[in-house]
């Protein structure tokens, strides 16, 4: 084991102790933990408008032949729902989340190029400010899916000005999450403390690597695809071409198939650290789960063509190969997870609650996946509400679980506020009711034969049952997210009276205050960094010494 | 009808699987969270894996994913058949080239001066009719967007790209009606862009073909 150094001598030797007399405002702070602030509380605020948005297409469809909105209306509304949700909140979170926490779990003063980093902070805002401002044009904004097929996003089929807000948003949001991806992924390779091997780093940490590797590697084929329909729309007889058209579907998914786990990855990280920690006990099979995550990160950028089992211009049974394989490393993260809570003493605080429920929630939309991913299922169910359902279940059921998760679990160490217990399980309970109920009877309609993206639907489709059932679900979600806000809102404004380590963790973040001074570890010394879970180790060396229980 | 038979067995096949998973995993849940919980005041295992039987468990996802790619891809491959006119045995008996545009359906029996159409508003469907018991050549292209042609109850669908004409075949078993929908987002019409596809015996299609060519 090799001594830690003491890290007021690593800030000063960096030159960067000034920084720890003086805080930046937080506009043009270079803290990673404000960035990660304000990225992920940006896209809080975009998540909870996100989801108005979804109440909106869920009372419209709540009734057969519904007009509460045009179809010009509807079309816009899914849209936006589906971009925001995608490029402008679930992907942002999902990187703050690295961005607050490898630094802290790695025991570095800051992220690698903080400026840089920043930077990204702000192309992700204006991007955000740009895509949504489209609201304001009279010609409405743009109305052709988060997946802007060519030709109908060019200018001859979608000419109003929304549509270039919403390129532009995009592209300019995407850029900066690439920066910030990339920085910190350059962290948590090369900015760890002394004795931070890569295989002690905390499962969290591995998740975060396999993400920003599939930033860098599937995000520029977003650009690339952006500036086709940019180019497409100022000449639009580019798009009379079938290979532009399905050269535009490649390049898209190319990106969209990886930022699915980009949106997933950093949210079983945060599963994986909580069932930990409220198992009492160290995470079961890490470096199958660290292996696994790399192994699923390298298949994802080979199943695009999946989402193209029906243009009769894809290599079918080679991309149901790739992605049926997924479900080699998929099972091996849950023998972890499984294996973790089968060998724990569990407590059950409300992160653990989100935690435990995104077991069998993202293994349905696991599940279904597989069956997407079979062309002659596919067949049948592409485009349809089969394909809303399956990816809410690992979208919301999955990745947004542990959001909250993560989010009740270190809200105490970014804040030094303890989110109300009470409060957290009534929104938990009510999430995991609206959830269910209002994406399990989404299987169900597109078996049915409901196609996605429809703003109506006639008394004689025989769905207006499960699209009953789905809205009134939507509603109970709806009541949970309240409460969440309700809960948010009442802590902050409560008194920080948060211990340092409040649940008794296992990771470095746990050993530093609540929250944490500007460079992180200053004035304390860091913990030996023994194993991936050095406060367990040091805890159980002490219980040796002392001859008594360590957890 | 061949797509849904082989819709209907491999969904139940994969259903089945993807059950026993289900099953298996949220036992292993209740499990924990019942027999592991804090007040049962049992310690926790320090145990950090099991590298065997994870290895041994890794093989067996293998075996299954492998089994499943053979299976799907076999099912696949019977699909393809029909989508493939190098491949088909029994030669069709009808080709209709159908024209997708904003925001409704355009059919034209190859080779007849009969088309059949209509603007999809105001409940006005175009209705194709197709015969029985031979395969039905279907050409499909769009003439603007990306559309695609979706009959729900037969478990089939196809994309429709301007520029590209997809191939497939058909068959109907048995008379009857069925809804065809559009299934990729096409604009503001796109909710009502919907047809249905008539089978009826040879003798009738034949009567009606001859019929529609009379009055063109």
């Amino acid at each position: 084991m090799n001594p830690p150094p003491s890290t007021t001598a690593a800030a000063a030797e960096s030159g960067i102790a000034d920084a720890t007399r003086h805080q930046r405002p937080w506009l043009t702070t270079t803290d990673h933990k404000r960035i990660a602030i304000l990225t992920g509380g940006t896209a809080l605020v975009v998540f909870f408008a996100m989801g108005v948005l979804a109440l909106l297409m869920r009372y419209q469809l709540s009734r057969p032949d519904n007009h509460f909105l045009s179809n010009q209306v509807y079309d816009e509304i899914f849209t936006i729902h589906g971009s925001g949700m995608i490029y402008l909140s679930i992907t942002p979170f999902a990187l703050a989340i690295g961005l607050y926490l490898v630094p802290l779990q790695i025991g570095a003063p800051n992220v690698a190029a903080p400026r840089v980093t920043m930077a990204g902070f702000w192309l992700y805002l204006f991007g955000a400010v740009i895509m949504l401002s489209g609201f304001s044009v009279s010609t409405g904004t743009a109305q052709s899916g988060w997946t802007e097929y060519t030709p109908l996003s060019d200018s001859r089929f979608s000419p109003g000005a929304g549509q270039d807000l919403w390129i532009a948003g995009v592209f300019l949001s995407t850029t900066g999450l690439i920066l910030i991806g990339g920085t910190v992924l350059w962290t948590v390779l090369l900015k760890r403390a002394r004795g931070m091997t890569m295989l002690r780093l905390p499962v969290l940490c591995w998740s975060v690597i396999a993400t920003n590797l599939m930033v860098l590697g599937a995000f520029p084929a977003l650009l690339a695809a952006l500036g086709l329909v940019v180019f497409g729309r100022m000449v639009p007889s580019v798009f009379m071409n079938n290979i532009w058209n399905i050269g535009y579907q490649n390049l898209f998914w190319f990106y969209a198939h990886p930022v699915v786990y980009v949106m997933f990855f950093p949210f079983v990280g945060a599963v994986c650290e909580v069932l930990a920690t409220f198992s009492r006990r160290r995470f079961f099979g890490y470096t199958g789960t660290a292996l696994a995550l790399l192994v699923f990160a390298a298949l994802s950028m080979s199943v695009w063509g999946h989402h193209m089992f029906t243009t009769g211009q894809a290599a079918d049974d080679y991309y149901s190969l790739t992605s049926i394989s997924l479900l080699i490393p998929a099972g091996i993260e849950y023998f972890g997870m499984l294996g973790t809570i089968l060998g724990g003493r569990l407590v059950y605080r409300t992160p653990m609650l989100f935690a435990l429920a995104f077991i069998p929630q993202f293994l349905i939309g696991g599940l279904t996946g597989i069956m997407v991913g079979t062309p002659v299922l596919d067949y049948q169910e592409r485009g349809s509400y089969f394909v809303v359902a399956h990816f809410h279940y690992t979208l919301l059921a999955g990745s947004v679980f542990g959001l909250f998760a993560g989010m009740y679990f270190w809200f105490p160490k970014m804040t030094g506020r303890m989110l109300s217990e009470r409060l957290g399980r009534w929104h938990f309970w009510l999430m995991v009711i609206g959830t269910n109920a209002t994406f399990l009877p989404m299987f169900w309609m597109g078996m049915l034969g409901m196609p996605r993206r429809v703003a109506s639907y006639l008394p004689e489709d025989g769905i207006g049952m499960p699209n009953l059932i789905s809205s009134c679900g939507a509603a109970v979600l709806g009541i949970a997210m309240l409460i969440f806000a309700v809960n948010l809102i009442r802590t902050l404004r409560g008194p920080a009276t948060a211990p340092d380590d409040p649940w008794g963790g296992f990771t470095l973040e746990w050993a530093t205050s609540s929250p944490p001074p500007p460079l992180n570890f200053q004035g304390t010394a860091l913990p030996p960094i023994t194993s991936y879970a050095p406060l367990l180790d040091q805890r159980e060396r002490a219980a040796a010494q002392h001859g008594t229980p360590a957890r | 009808m061949f797509f849904h038979e082989v819709f209907g067995r491999v969904l139940t096949v994969e259903s089945a699987i993807a059950g026993a998973v289900f099953v298996i995993i949220a036992t292993l849940l209740v499990i924990a969270v019942v027999r592991r919980r804090a007040t049962a005041a049992r310690s926790a295992s320090d145990r950090p894996g099991r590298n065997r039987l994870e290895i041994a468990y890794a093989i067996v996802l293998a075996g299954v994913a492998g089994f499943l790619v053979w299976f799907t891809a076999s099912a696949n491959a019977q699909d393809t058949q029909h989508a493939s006119p190098a491949a088909a045995t029994i030669p069709p008996q009808a080709t209709v080239e159908v024209t997708a545009f904003q925001w409704c359906w355009r059919f034209h029996y190859t080779g007849r001066p009969v088309t059949v159409t209509g603007d999809c508003a105001e409940h006005h469907y175009p209705v194709v009719l197709v015969p029985t018991g031979a395969p039905v050549r279907i050409q499909l292209t769009s003439q603007d967007v990306v559309h695609s042609l979706w009959i729900p109850d037969l478990d089939v669908k196809y994309d429709a790209y301007p520029d590209h004409t997809n191939t497939f075949d058909l068959d109907f078993t048995r008379p009857g009606q069925w809804l065809g929908k559009c299934a990729e987002f096409c604009g503001t019409y796109h909710t009502t862009m919907d047809f249905y596809i008539r089978a009826v015996p040879p003798d009738q299609y034949k009567q009606w073909l001859a019929a529609q060519g009379g009055q063109a």
